[in-house]
């Protein structure tokens, strides 16, 4: 430690001083001191996420390592009248985990343990801060794995996918994060601590646990998730198909589904990202393809050769200019490395993009596209497409240098302008992002006042006093909301 | 304050977070100030927004390992390594990092004669139990070894400081296979006392210039230099970046990892008898993430041994990082523990690691180690 | 109370008319579960609610039907398209079914009934229409009040139309009974098997799939037990019990009397009634807020309450 430093240290107070300030006096006194920061470094850094959203205020930075400490923190915040965020890796891109009206932030990180493998049910229980990811390579050898994976699932967090109920390009045949977890341990906005479902098939009461997913922090938080154990896939065939426009590979897309097949997975990426992804990592894209799809069947060998042969058959009737199968494991793992990297690929063409995400019908898929790229030309920006094709769900990106002047406005303009198209389309907004603070302003065109006042009206039954992660999700106006009226800081303490 | 950090280098992140499960710190404390996300925005914090230089902020950036796992990770390919050591560069230089007694540990490290008085004075301390088990020595601190005598001309053989103070049997054991190869080697000994890499990671780097230019110098010409310690290799294929001159970009280009040498001559090696050993592969940091030559390893190491298995840990760190284990021993030793797990986790006979450091430091939580060259000098002398 | 805002939809305002917003009712389906959650309070005014298909789009695999629709006429036109839902057949509607929240024993084979509701329309405790989730397959776009309402026993609202996931019929079904097979270690061998029913004694279970994949499967099951070719099995009855699939494996010692399970489920059907599974005090509470937060006059179907018994 430097004298410079120490003395710093001298100046500010040993850290064993009882802090002035009860709500901390009380974290502390619950957890231990180490595990509560309100420095300005961990402030600065727990507002915020991997959204865009600045702003982010967060009050003191509590990291659990169990249930108990949990409820103990809820409960103490609400002795306090404050709120309580939780949060996970931070990987969110709709501001989830932004606290808002410095808040209690909840860092389920240390609550990282796999507890138990129950095969003889098909569960395995897990804590919230279980990476997505450690959770399948955990599963892999005992022949199961956790079937969401989504693209950040080497960091995301079991936590995190429950409250996005978060998909992943396998999601269009196994379903997403509300088809996979039987039950969830949780600690009420009041600190309760509840079991929501059961890993019986019919729990009794409300389908609380069904609710709960998706919720994005604002019910309370989860401390313990049943998750259900899916089996592995005894053979995978990965085709690669290329096209000379757009619309052939969207209505292949919509072909396959009409034909009454639902692969594991289907993905499509346009020009601009092919090129990108073989730049960056030289996954054997074609780069002339206007679009390639990557679509994967799995199951007993026989029948998956039908399902590829038959998706080969309505790619070509679709004017597909290439059909490729992959041969081997290292040529689908290298398939799916082009696919997995997209994102990283973009970020070498500009230092910034905007991520969107929103769902269309699949027949829509091929006319929402062209309004894009007419957005985009409007607007005189770079927009990529790279999409879980098979459930609609398109993920615009838009790339550009947040340094030019006035770009931020157009990027904005045109992420309006998508979500309005898609809407128009018969969309919806978010298919695995999530509502946060991002899409809030953009509840009323997908829903009247009256559903918005319903879906708060569900909210309240959990949390009455607006406590858990107010500020999300429903757009102001309704409780909650209004972020002008969540708590002000005590003066002083938090600058 | 200004850090020195370039602007497009420290803007290059967007905040994804991809590489949070690759940092060893932020695996053991779920802390995103012991991030890279996190102490990245924190340098901006710093450099952009004049934030003062909290304990907080200087622990975030003390207790990075600097071991490069976030970087190929990194979808942007942020230059993180380079933005640390700036930092770490600029804090020393206003005296906010590496106390003088630190920087009294490091100065005999580009002196031999100080450094082999020192290290036999340590190695009589050491077997007298007076060093602090803290500081993670090697069990055995040689207190007088043999010389190295040149095996030829063909490549020079990069000896350094205190590898080959503690472990110059593995420099032997080097030369020997390259022997084996037909290839003949100069050990460089005092014409390149030190790399100059934990002085970098201290933020001395103007120490590692001057080491840099020295050895520049000295071993002028064409000839290959190789590396048998991951991290040294790592700072002197770095010195091109480090120096910016051409001289030094050619230099750099003449580095190469020993395995990354010789697994294109490995068949030039005689064909033995394997060893019959479960030997699991534990990459150091910066063969793997930095030199990213890692691969290598398997290629020269295959054909003299029965198996080789994998740790399936994505080449986590085990916290071993240069002085790293003796400046910040709790969080090492957590990061360790992981890295423990994961080996006993596939039941290997013996532990293969191209890095003085990560042997040292593992052989200190009772794993059983060796190099890479110390096991095909074996299969080859058996 | 607020006026009621009209929609588009001619039939939704006629059934939102109907359901008023001051007396106790109660919508009447199939009532082939009308004694789950206790009785109808006595006074309580009963209507049906609307029907017909309103728009199936086979190619998206999403159709929108009214509640009072049976599920046997929706089923009927599904299967011109090759096409089916989750929803049970047991010879209700489709919104009693969806009120109800139970699967029928083909749930391996047709998938859950929570995870197929993607949209739904019904008339709130004050009269007015609420729309809930959206028409696509993937949809976090706020709170999913489509899986609150499934399985409310209409406590919360009166549904009047539904937009359902379908899916595919697969191209071969065949039901095989065995006497001498253990039906656990036929769930853990095969990878996604259709319903396996099991008495104590008899194993029946439904391959599915194409046909190459299900004679696959026939010779696999052949190796644990002998297998015979039968027609499919009528639907299980007797009270119903839910329970975490590992517990069957020690039936019948419930006391439950005769049984069928499914295994790899845990629904059995038995003889005798599953001793009631009280909600813990903290999920009662918030039972108790959600139902008066959705009818605060308590006149949706009165006397019902989910999670009762």
């Amino acid at each position: 430690m430097s004298i410079l430093r120490r003395a710093s240290q001298i100046a500010r107070g040993a850290k064993s001083d009882a802090p002035a300030d009860p709500l901390l006096a009380a974290l502390q006194a619950a957890l231990d001191p180490d595990r509560v920061k309100i420095d300005d470094a961990h402030r600065s850094l727990l507002g915020k996420d991997a959204s865009v959203f600045e702003g982010g205020n967060a009050g003191p930075i509590c990291y659990p390592s169990t249930t108990a400490e949990v409820a103990e923190i809820v409960t103490i915040a609400a002795q306090f009248d404050r709120a309580v965020v939780p949060r996970g890796a931070g990987t969110g891109l709709a501001g989830g985990a932004i606290p808002l009206g410095a808040p209690v932030v909840v860092a389920v990180t240390k609550m990282n343990r796999i507890l138990e493998i129950d095969e003889a049910n098909g569960v395995a229980w897990v804590e919230p801060g279980v990476v997505n990811l450690d959770l399948t390579r955990h599963l892999t050898p005992l022949g199961y794995h956790f079937a969401p994976d989504p693209s950040s699932q080497q960091v995301c967090t079991i936590g995190g996918n429950v409250a996005n109920n978060s998909g992943g390009p396998h999601c269009l045949a196994y379903g997403v994060t509300n088809a996979h977890i039987l039950a969830i341990e949780v600690v009420t906005p009041a600190g309760d601590i509840v079991m929501l479902g059961g890993i019986d098939p019919e729990p009794s009461g409300y389908d609380l646990r069904g609710v709960f997913v998706g919720s994005e922090g604002t019910l309370g938080i989860a401390t313990k998730v049943a998750v259900k154990l899916t089996k592995n896939r005894p053979a995978v065939r990965t085709l690669l198909l290329s096209f000379s426009s757009v619309r052939d590979a969207a209505n292949t897309v919509s072909g396959v589904i009409a034909a009454g097949i639902v692969p594991a997975a289907m993905e499509v990426m346009d020009q601009a990202i092919t090129q990108a992804v073989e730049n960056y990592v030289g996954a054997g894209y074609p780069r002339d393809a206007a679009a390639v799809l990557l679509a994967e069947v799995d199951g007993p060998a026989d029948g998956i050769d039908i399902d590829a042969n038959r998706i080969r058959e309505i790619g070509l009737a679709n004017h597909a200019t290439e059909v490729r199968l992959a041969t081997d494991d290292a040529e689908r793992t290298l398939l799916w490395k082009g696919r997995k990297t997209a994102f990283g690929a973009v970020a070498q063409i500009a230092p910034n993009y905007y991520l969107h995400d929103t769902v269309v019908p699949r027949s829509q898929l091929a006319d929402v596209l062209d309004k894009i790229y007419a957005i985009a030309d409007a607007h005189d920006l770079l927009i990529m497409n790279v999409f879980h094709a098979g459930d609609g769900n398109l993920h615009p990106l838009i790339v550009f240098d947040g340094r030019e002047d006035g770009v931020l406005d157009r990027v904005h303009a045109a992420g309006a302008e998508i979500i309005e198209a898609s809407l128009a389309a018969g969309g919806v907004l978010s298919g695995e992002h999530g509502i946060g603070v991002e899409k809030q302003g953009y509840m009323e065109l997908l829903f009247s006042e009256i559903d918005l006042d319903h879906q708060n009206r569900l909210r309240r039954a959990f949390d009455p006093v607006c406590r858990a992660n107010p500020g999300k999700v429903l757009p102001s106006g309704h409780s909650c909301a209004d972020i002008q009226q969540l708590r002000s800081v005590p003066a002083g303490l938090w600058g | 304050m200004d850090l020195r950090l370039d602007a497009d280098d420290l803007n290059s992140c967007v905040q994804c977070g991809l590489c949070l499960p690759h940092c060893p710190t932020f695996r053991v404390t779920g802390d995103e100030a012991m991030s890279p996300r996190g102490r990245i925005h924190l340098m901006r914090e710093v450099q952009d927004n004049n934030a003062p230089l909290t304990p907080e902020i200087l622990d975030s950036f003390e207790t990075c390992v600097q071991c490069r796992g976030c970087e190929p990770a990194c979808p942007s390919s942020v230059p993180y390594g380079h933005l640390m050591e700036q930092t770490r560069e600029s804090l020393a230089d206003v005296g906010e990092m590496t106390p003088l007694w630190q920087r009294a540990m490091l100065a005999p490290l580009s002196t031999p004669v100080a450094l082999k008085a020192g290290s036999s004075l340590l190695g009589v301390a050491n077997k007298l139990n007076l060093v602090p088990k803290r500081l993670g020595l090697p069990a055995e601190v040689p207190v007088r070894q043999q010389p190295l005598d040149s095996t030829g001309t063909d490549v020079y053989f990069f000896t350094g400081c205190v590898m080959d103070a503690w472990q110059r049997d593995v420099h032997r054991a080097g030369m020997r296979v390259l022997q084996a190869a037909g290839i003949g080697a100069t050990p460089t000994n005092e014409l390149a006392p030190c790399c100059g890499a934990l002085q970098a990671h201290a933020g001395l780097t103007n120490q590692t210039r001057d080491l840099a230019e020295q050895m520049m110098l000295n071993l002028r010409g064409d000839r290959p230099i190789l590396v048998d310690s991951a991290g040294c290799g790592a700072a002197m294929k770095d010195y091109g970046h480090l120096l910016g001159t051409p001289t030094a970009e050619a230099f750099s280009a003449r580095v190469f990892d020993i395995q990354e040498f010789l697994a294109d001559h490995v068949r030039s090696l005689p064909t033995v008898e394997p060893l019959d050993l479960r030997v699991a592969v534990q990459d150091p940091c910066h063969l793997r993430h930095v030199q990213r030559v890692h691969l290598a390893t398997r290629t020269v190491l295959r054909p003299f041994v029965r198996e080789l298995v994998e740790l399936e840990d994505d080449g986590l760190c085990c916290g071993a990082g240069g002085a790293y284990s003796v400046l910040q021993p709790e969080l090492a030793g957590q990061i360790r523990d992981r890295k423990v797990d994961v080996i006993n986790g596939v039941r290997p006979d013996i532990v293969a690691s191209a890095n003085p450091g990560c042997s040292m430091h593992l052989g200190n939580a009772g794993v059983e180690t060796l190099h890479p060259m110390q096991l095909i000098d074996r299969a080859l002398t058996s | 109370m607020t006026a009621r805002l009209y929609s588009t939809d001619p039939v939704l305002d006629a059934f939102a008319d109907d359901v008023g917003s001051d007396d106790p009712i109660a919508i009447v389906g199939g009532q082939t579960r009308w004694e789950t959650g206790g009785e109808l309070a006595a006074g309580t005014r009963t209507i049906a609610a609307p029907i017909g298909i309103v728009d199936y789009i086979p190619e998206e695999m999403i159709v929108t039907v009214r509640a009072g629709t049976t599920v046997a006429e929706l089923h009927a036109e599904l299967e011109s398209k090759g096409q089916w839902t989750a929803l049970p057949e047991r010879g209700g509607t489709v919104g009693g079914a969806i009120a109800v929240g139970e699967n029928d024993f083909r749930r391996p084979a047709r998938g859950d009934i929570r995870s197929a509701v993607l949209q739904v329309r019904y008339i709130s405790s004050d009269g007015q229409i609420v729309t809930g989730g959206g028409p696509t397959v993937k949809n976090v776009s706020g709170f999913d009040v489509p899986r609150l309402v499934t399985g409310s026993l209409g406590t919360l609202g009166c549904i009047a139309e539904v937009l359902l996931r379908t899916n595919p019929i697969p191209s071969r079904r065949q039901w095989f009974e065995s006497t001498d097979v253990d039906p656990f270690a036929l769930h853990e061998l095969l990878l996604a098997p259709g319903p396996i029913l099991w008495d104590g004694a008899t194993t029946r279970v439904m391959l599915h799939g194409h046909e190459v994949d299900v004679d696959a499967d026939a010779a696999r099951i052949n190796v644990l037990g002998s297998f015979a070719e039968i027609e499919a099995p009528p639907a299980p009855s007797g009270h119903r019990w839910s329970l975490p699939p590992a517990d069957l494996r020690s039936l019948p010692s419930n006391g439950m009397g005769t049984f069928v399970a499914e295994i790899g489920v845990g629904i059995v059907h038995a003889e005798h009634p599953q001793p009631s599974r009280p909600l813990s005090p903290a999920v009662q509470l918030i039972h108790e807020r959600m139902k008066a937060e959705f009818d605060p006059t308590g006149r949706l179907n009165p006397g019902r309450q989910v999670g009762a018994h």
